[in-house]
């Protein structure tokens, strides 16, 4: 009985194990290919405007919800104690540090990530990353290194805008709906905020879109089991990407922040 | 020195051992079919070939070198020189059948545009496609997509082809087109060849020589009239294509017999 639950245990781990060095190692080999030739610029471009241009509209409208909500929480908070001024610093302090490169990350892995376990995931049931294989191709160079390129480049992009639409939001709650002077806002929504801290911020979305893409391909490529393999890929993209986003969030800003 | 060279191959998945100790080889210019019953090992032995897999034992030599030793860059060097047609063509579903078929041109040559196009035209024509190139594939119907697949494995012109059950799940007439192609493609390439395939009627048309694995081992391998008259029990009920015989692990269920009342 217990040599059984042992052997269960060993196996479960060992699989782990095994997974996590197979993502290493296919991580490493995208790391690598990107200095490879042939470059697939079409590819390259048609990607950038997947992962971003198609995604403002979600990371606007996330940022905005989550900038309003943010505000409408502190004004309440800090009425309580006669210190509604102390909104709009909160507010950026907030923003910039912390929600919008987590919160465009983790929309990024839901929009961005899923898509591309999925894509892949129907590309390896179907056999068509053995026929790139057959045709002389690394799927890992011509399936991997645009997505992975777009998304470090664009993730850091789309944190920026979500910083901008944040400042947007608490202006229409602080500003608009609860009175406070526009040039008092405008003025404290950076007072707390450094320099660095927008290179943390652009430092966090190009950590995270290196994780999306590399989960997302990676759960991709190794799908298997035709239709249910390719409905698990993205959930289980989703759920890792969106873990090591909140993991990685936690270190990053022990690192950069001391 | 024979262009594919399969030597004692043994592939197993888990405990289910699918390939045990195969040995085949295939000479320049020659047209190997393989045949066997579902789950015998015969698409294992093409993705071995290539290196899609990793054998457990043995090697495939390719034009003398041993695919299982190369590097990868070496083993997509090697690839350039092989055709491969799958089963159900494995097209590049977001491509049309231009982009697909010029895909390998795009990626190894330095063709211009022009070139390209022309190499592209080519290989539609000599499977009977001529312009369908800015089609989709999911626009083809089952026998249109195995041929685009024919004429993107031609594209780099390849010194071997590899057909992996090319006809299967088409009807006759188009079983028929498939066999003359490959057909034509053997006169007009003179590549080598191995072709897997259930259909026995183009296997005699197309083989210089048939092979027939069972159960993971080859039984045979010899020229197409010897092939006919193999004496052994599994290669005549394959050729009988009766359910009666030693070709099923799990016997067969009894023929019923209607009772007619007049």
């Amino acid at each position: 009985m217990l040599s059984q639950l042992l052997e269960q245990l060993g196996t479960k781990v060992l699989e782990v194990v095994t997974e996590a060095g197979d993502f290493v190692t296919v991580s490493g080999r995208s790391l690598l290919a990107i200095f490879k030739r042939p470059f697939d610029g079409r590819n390259f471009l048609y990607q950038l405007s997947a992962v971003g241009v198609n995604s403002i509209p979600v990371v606007v409208l996330t940022s905005l919800a989550v900038a309003m909500v943010f505000a409408v929480q502190l004004a309440y908070g800090f009425r309580t104690f006669q210190a509604e001024g102390l909104a709009g610093q909160v507010e950026g302090l907030a923003i910039v540090r912390e929600l919008a490169p987590v919160i465009t990350g983790l929309m990024m892995a839901g929009r961005v990530g899923s898509a591309m376990a999925a894509e892949l995931g129907t590309m390896q049931v179907t056999e068509q990353i053995d026929a790139l294989e057959c045709l002389a191709t690394d799927p890992v160079h011509y399936l991997f290194v645009p997505r992975l390129l777009a998304s470090a480049l664009m993730l850091p992009l789309l944190t920026g805008m979500a910083i901008y639409v944040g400042y947007l939001g608490g202006f229409i709650l602080l500003v608009l709906v609860q009175g406070q002077s526009a040039y008092v806002y405008s003025q404290d929504f950076y007072k707390l905020v450094s320099g660095r801290d927008l290179i943390i911020a652009l430092t966090k979305g190009f950590v995270f879109g290196l994780i999306i893409a590399l989960v997302g391909c990676w759960r991709g490529y190794r799908t298997r089991g035709g239709a249910e393999g390719v409905g698990n890929a993205p959930t289980s993209s989703v759920v890792t990407s969106s873990l090591w986003i909140l993991v990685s969030d936690f270190f990053l800003t022990k690192l950069l922040l001391v | 020195m024979p262009v594919i060279d399969v030597v004692n191959l043994s592939k197993s998945f888990g405990r289910k051992v699918v390939l045990d100790g195969v040995n085949l080889t295939v000479e320049e210019g020659e047209s190997l079919v393989v045949l066997g019953g579902s789950g015998s090992g015969k698409t294992v032995l093409l993705r071995c070939i290539l290196g899609l897999f990793r054998p457990e034992v043995g090697h495939v030599a390719l034009e003398g070198r041993i695919v299982q030793e190369l590097s990868r860059d070496e083993l997509f060097e090697a690839r350039k020189s092989i055709g491969m047609c799958f089963q159900m063509a494995a097209l590049f579903d977001s491509m049309s059948v231009e982009e697909n078929v010029g895909f390998a041109l795009m990626r190894h040559t330095t063709m211009t545009l022009k070139e390209r196009a022309a190499r592209v035209d080519e290989c539609l024509n000599m499977v009977g496609l001529k312009g369908t190139q800015k089609l989709r594939p999911s626009e083809l119907s089952g026998g249109m997509k195995r041929r685009v697949g024919f004429a993107r494995a031609i594209a780099l012109k390849p010194r071997i082809l590899l057909f992996d059950e090319p006809t299967t799940g088409l009807d006759p007439v188009m079983t028929d087109v498939i066999g003359r192609i490959i057909l034509g493609l053997k006169e007009e390439l003179g590549v080598t060849s191995i072709t897997i395939t259930h259909d026995l009627k183009s296997a005699f048309e197309i083989a210089d020589r048939i092979a027939m694995l069972f159960r993971g081992k080859c039984l045979a391998v010899e020229k197409p009239d010897a092939f006919k008259v193999n004496p052994h029990p599994v290669i005549q009920q394959f050729l009988r294509g009766d359910a009666d015989g030693p070709f099923l692990q799990d016997p067969p269920p009894p023929v019923s017999h209607r009772q007619h009342h007049s």
